[in-house]
């Protein structure tokens, strides 16, 4: 147990419940819990975008990327900042000026049916549980590296409703806290919250770089030593897998990874090999091939991860999906203003694009120090190696920390991950509650609720959400899904980000900029890429669990990793093809126009002084 | 009566002598049909004209490192490739270039929006005199 690491959890942990109790006194109405009161300047919302926008997936994976694939892996980095040039460019001012409080009610303020806005909350739904997943998951992995021990009572196979206690406990912790902090504190609470939150990590990468460059890193030598020679990387098999020989060159991986590994490494693998269960897995050091050239895969080269196709289709993913992420999309309501949203993606790309270009030199910095540390005999001992790289990538950042600032370093970096998850899974929980509580509750179900009791179902809304968030985190634990995906957490976000992508991103860009864009082709296009983004990732989880096979159709299908490059256009066309053949467009089409595009309600505001901000805050419940 | 439409926010719609659906009126600031399709093309021409130079730019990148080998394997300064150089740090500024350059932009076209409709605000009015006076008028006579 790491207590320096424990204490700085605790100390964050303690921030955002202090600041959900003191925002709480400020939130009186809906628009308060729900959009902070539509006052927040765009620097501070810029920086809780940010925060909402980097989960743990942005801070300990795009570095371990980086770190286990090279350039393939900087791809992350440089497509996940992209993405907000979509949202500044097509969506960020007419969204605000649209003026309401989700996505779904701009589907229905657009198209004028009920259809439209059930089908947008089932999709904000589906993109927020495919998100909230690998956020809950990376919560549990995270606990069970940094404390170790759990707090519910194992069983004779040392599991707890058939899940590692430990795991289970940082499930548990993660889930009570964010449903306490997000049903108190509501989005005000929540905007404080993740503007600390993204400064935390925004910081502890810093700190990683400026020990780096204190440490004497430079950018292109070192890079040029990191590049000398074929990348090597880490593959944890079973023995089964790694004595049988590959058909195409008839070695297997064991063979293969003679080559590259320490003979004291290679015999203490032959050791587990002899004990004869085929099951238990070992760790190789082999040399990476290449997916994308036929020449040998060095690290400042592509073809890692992605073949030609997924070079593609994999940023498509990233820069389409950003603009389809629903709790990203509402904070755009938050804005005073269009020309203030506009800016606030301005600073959103300034703030994540300098992360982001940290990112991949902490995970090349970490290549070449962690491997130098090993041999030194300096490397910490709470990290598992193959002859001097780490078997889990996504371990580079705490490693790193603790090479070079000890403990208290650690401790920063440690709750930076905690920080990424809270700033995440609460912008997640207020998408989703919104989506129940004022989508479907307040337009449907009591449309004369008082404010008071708005704001309660709210509340109720988020600690369902909070409770479901619970089950997925021990469900995929359960299910065994890290065993099929190794790369688990990047895998399910960057689902969320290809359903988002299909299913929200054709229905805006033909909705904001196309007044022909009728009900049933938004509906469509919709419903396309809904069930085509999903049933693809479907079949691929079929697929990589061996239950359908990798021919035919389905096949083709199935082997898809970023469905987009298929589902995005598909909507895209159907949306529009739809929209020609009916031609029917709401009849009040010049006001709805008006609305988006106008800004007399802006001017006005500003001639009355309404469009200051700094009020965050507002004013406390009477 | 003229008929009134509720838009947003209790603001009322259509109170002047022409069709209610074809402007909207806060306040003092009015915006017409006309005017908002008028700066709404301009707008639509300005982020999709940005929008094919972002698309045209990040997906030069994987054709690059997909079909140019100079891109990818010719390292130009210590071990930087220009597809490293570019995806690593270079890509963020052309970000950075382009979003402050449109926003700049489209923030100029929001201004003009606004003077085009300060004088139909005030042709409004003046037709909202010349009616009241020529109901005046019929009521003299």
């Amino acid at each position: 147990m790491n207590t320096t690491a424990i204490v700085l959890v605790a100390a964050l942990v303690a921030i955002t419940i202090s600041l959900s109790i003191f925002s709480q006194r400020f939130t009186r109405t809906t628009s308060d819990f729900y959009l902070a009161g539509r006052k927040v300047g765009s620097f501070t919302n810029a920086s809780a975008i940010s925060g909402d926008y980097l989960s743990a997936a942005s801070f300990l994976g795009v570095a371990g990327a980086v770190y286990a694939s090279g350039l393939d892996g900087v791809w992350y980095a440089a497509g996940f900042a992209g993405g907000f040039m979509v949202v500044v460019l097509f969506i960020a001012s007419a969204l605000r000026r649209f003026g309401e409080y989700t996505v779904a009610d701009f589907s229905f303020g657009r198209f004028r049916t009920s259809r439209i806005r059930l089908i947008t909350v089932l999709a904000v739904l589906m993109v927020s549980l495919f998100y909230m997943a690998p956020q809950m998951y990376g919560a549990g992995a995270t606990w069970k590296i940094l404390v170790g021990k759990g707090f519910f009572p194992a069983n004779e196979a040392g599991l707890f409703l058939g899940v590692d206690p430990a795991y289970l406990s940082g499930v548990t912790v993660v889930a009570v806290i964010m449903m306490f902090y997000v049903a108190v504190g509501g989005m005000k609470g929540t905007t404080l919250n993740q503007v600390i939150q993204f400064w935390w990590l925004w910081l502890a990468m810093f700190i990683l770089v400026a020990f780096a460059v204190g440490g004497g890193f430079n950018y292109a030598s070192n890079l040029r030593t990191a590049s000398d020679g074929q990348l090597l990387e880490v593959k944890t098999l079973t023995i089964e897998q790694a004595t049988t020989p590959n058909p195409a060159t008839g070695k297997t991986p064991l063979e293969v990874a003679k080559a590259s590994m320490k003979p004291e490494s290679l015999a203490a693998v032959q050791e587990t090999i002899d004990a004869g269960d085929a099951t238990v897995k070992v760790s190789l050091l082999i040399p990476a091939a290449n997916k994308l050239h036929e020449t040998k895969q060095v690290f400042n080269q592509p073809g890692h991860r992605y073949n030609a196709f997924d070079q593609f289709s994999m940023v498509l993913a990233l820069v389409l999906g950003t603009a389809g992420l629903p709790h990203i999309l509402n904070r755009y309501y938050t804005n005073p203003s269009g020309k203030a949203a506009r800016r606030s993606t301005f600073w959103v790309l300034i703030l994540i694009g300098t992360f982001y270009i940290m990112a991949p030199l902490v995970g090349l910095f970490g290549r070449l120090e962690i491997f130098t540390r090993y041999f030194e005999g300096t490397a910490p001992t709470n990290a598992t190696y193959v002859d001097g790289y780490l078997a889990k990538s996504d371990a580079l950042m705490p490693t790193l920390a603790q090479i070079l600032g000890g403990q208290g370093l650690l401790g920063i970096v440690a709750a930076g991950a905690f920080a990424a998850m809270f700033s995440t899974i609460g912008g997640l929980l207020i998408a989703s509650a919104s989506a129940v509580g004022h989508d479907v509750y307040e337009k449907y179900i009591n449309p004369n609720a008082s404010q008071r009791r708005r704001v309660w179902v709210g509340k109720i809304s988020v600690i369902c959400f909070s409770l479901l968030a619970w089950f997925l985190g021990w469900w995929i634990a359960y299910a065994g899904l890290a065993n099929v995906y190794p790369a688990l957490i990047a895998m399910m976000v960057t689902w969320a980000f290809a359903i988002g992508a299909s299913t929200f991103v054709p229905m805006l860009l033909t909705g904001i900029w196309w007044k022909g864009t009728t009900e049933r082709g938004a509906v469509t296009g919709m419903i396309i890429g809904l069930l085509g983004s999903v049933g693809i990732i479907v079949l691929n989880v079929l697929q990589q669990t061996e239950v359908i096979g990798k021919t035919g159709v389905v096949g083709f299908f199935g082997a898809l990793t970023f469905p987009v490059l298929v589902t995005f256009p598909l909507a895209l066309i159907a949306t529009i093809v739809v929209s020609k053949i009916d031609g029917k467009v709401p009849d009040n089409i010049d006001s709805i126009w008006m609305r988006i595009h106008g800004t007399a309600s802006e001017r006005h505001e500003k001639q009355l002084g309404l469009d200051k901000i700094g009020s965050l805050l507002g004013t406390k419940k009477s | 009566m003229e008929p009134t439409v509720e838009i947003q926010g209790g603001v009322v719609a259509g109170d002047a002598p022409n069709d209610p659906s074809r402007h909207t009126r806060h306040g003092d600031h009015v915006d017409t049909i006309e005017s908002v399709d008028r700066v709404f093309l301009r707008q639509r021409r300005l982020s999709f004209s940005f929008g094919a130079v972002f698309f045209a730019v990040t997906l030069l990148i994987p054709a690059f490192t997909v079909w140019w080998p100079w891109w990818w394997s010719v390292k130009i300064w210590g071990g930087f490739t220009a597809n490293y150089l570019f995806v690593s740090l270079l890509y963020f500024v052309f970000l950075w270039v382009m979003a402050w350059t449109y926003a700049a932009r489209a923030d100029k076209l929001d201004s003009e929006l606004g003077w085009i409709n300060a004088e139909q605000a005030q042709e409004l009015e003046i037709e909202q005199i010349r009616a009241t006076a020529a109901e005046l008028e019929g009521e003299t006579i």
